[in-house]
């Protein structure tokens, strides 16, 4: 369904819990962020929600602005519209649980971003192959998507790409580049707030999957080191595509952390925000 | 997709007397959401079949395939779980899928609730 947040019109796909037996309580609610430009929350709904939704999780999956069937306003594409976006999807389906938030790439720098500057809503996050919205992000997309957004509209490379990776990624890519000059997403995403370089801002749970071959693992030391609960977990052999090329491990993984972090009793005085949310605010519109 | 919370009645499932259960019609109806679907685009014209496929013939995304979903419910219910019948599919499994595949599906939920 397609419903209102905030300035925009967002599309979301919403998995209900299968009832466990003996299940006491509300279930647990996942949220899954996806990636930038060749992206859609389609990625999960083939690979993660169904299975989340079958192990008796709550599972939200939404497409952000400007990609797959939400809207794509011309502007207003930096990282903090994106984490506003996703509070506002959470108010919007008057969601009162503290949410497992999992994202992958860009997903993860909105979930980031969404962790540490509404940790009230926040129980854990996960970020998959992803870079919190630090300083240095910054720099890495300001140049990538420079590249892009030029090389993107030039049939040759769309015809290169498709010769060497495939009809799939090539009318993906065309999708980007068309995404990329038709806002000002490319300038803009890189443009806004960030965080300070130490995470001190995140304080939540972590939990960090890396593909080996890939540059992010060179952040594990920090997330280490900076972060105060955060497990780190490297895919040996494997490069950036960790969702869609190691499905079943990070599905494995992500159940396992989600069932510690969200056991009936709680002794942790985390937990002791609950009940302390944002009101819950009326679905303004909704369409099918 | 619809919850309680979201303050918006869930689709109605259609009564057994209503949803057609032989291939022939869910072929008839699921082509005529593809169309819809493809309308969006400009492209109301493709020929749909059972060997027709989502991603190369239709050129249809796999955010197309989880649109279709919410037309499915919209039509049969929660007789229908496309979620759950993608769940047991490879990705590449998914994007070699066929419309025949579908209505294969389609077609055993609906009589699995009626026998039941």
């Amino acid at each position: 369904m397609k419903i209102r947040t905030g300035d925009i019109t967002t599309h979301v796909q919403h998995l209900p819990a299968a009832v466990r037996e003996g299940q006491q309580g509300e279930p647990p609610v996942v949220v899954f962020v996806h990636g930038l430009l060749t992206d859609s929350l389609a990625s999960y709904y083939f690979t993660l929600g169904p299975a989340f939704a079958a192990a008796g999780i709550d599972v939200i999956m939404y497409d952000l602005r400007g990609h797959g069937r939400s809207e794509r306003p011309s502007s207003g594409y930096q990282v903090e519209c994106f984490v506003d976006d996703l509070i506002a999807l959470l108010d919007a389906l008057g969601e009162r649980r503290q949410v497992h938030l999992v994202g992958n790439s860009f997903g993860g720098t909105v979930a980031a971003g969404a962790a540490a500057w509404y940790p009230e809503r926040i129980a854990t996050l996960t970020l998959i192959e992803a870079e919190p919205p630090v300083q240095r992000w910054t720099r890495h997309m300001a140049e990538g998507l420079a590249l892009a957004k030029e090389q993107l509209v030039h049939e040759e490379v769309i015809d290169w790409i498709k010769e060497n990776r495939g009809a799939q990624t090539a009318r993906l890519s065309r999708i980007a580049g068309r995404i990329l000059n038709s806002t000002t997403l490319g300038q803009e995403v890189w443009s806004g707030r960030v965080i300070d370089d130490d995470l001190s801002a995140i304080t939540c749970p972590v939990l960090a999957i890396f593909g080996e071959e890939s540059g992010l693992v060179a952040q594990v030391p920090l997330f280490e080191s900076a972060l105060d609960r955060c497990r780190t977990v490297v895919l040996p052999d494997q490069g950036h595509s960790v969702l869609v090329e190691r499905t079943k491990e990070t599905r494995d993984l992500l159940l396992e952390w989600i069932r510690e972090h969200d056991l009936p009793q709680h002794h942790d005085g985390h937990r002791e925000h609950r009940g302390h949310r944002a009101p819950v605010h009326q679905l303004a519109e909704a369409l099918r | 997709m619809t919850t309680d919370a979201t303050g918006v009645a869930p689709a109605q499932p259609q009564n057994g007397a209503q949803a057609r259960t032989d291939p022939g019609a869910v072929l008839a109806d699921i082509a005529g959401m593809l169309r819809e679907l493809l309308e969006e685009y400009g492209l109301d014209e493709a020929e749909i079949g059972r060997e027709t496929t989502f991603h190369d013939d239709l050129e249809l995304e796999s955010i197309d395939l989880v649109s279709l979903s919410g037309s499915l419910r919209e039509h049969y219910g929660d007789r229908v779980n496309f979620a759950e019948f993608v769940a047991d599919l490879e990705l590449d499994e998914i994007i070699a899928l066929t419309v025949g595949q579908l209505v294969d599906f389609v077609v055993e939920s609906l009589r699995a609730t009626e026998a039941g």
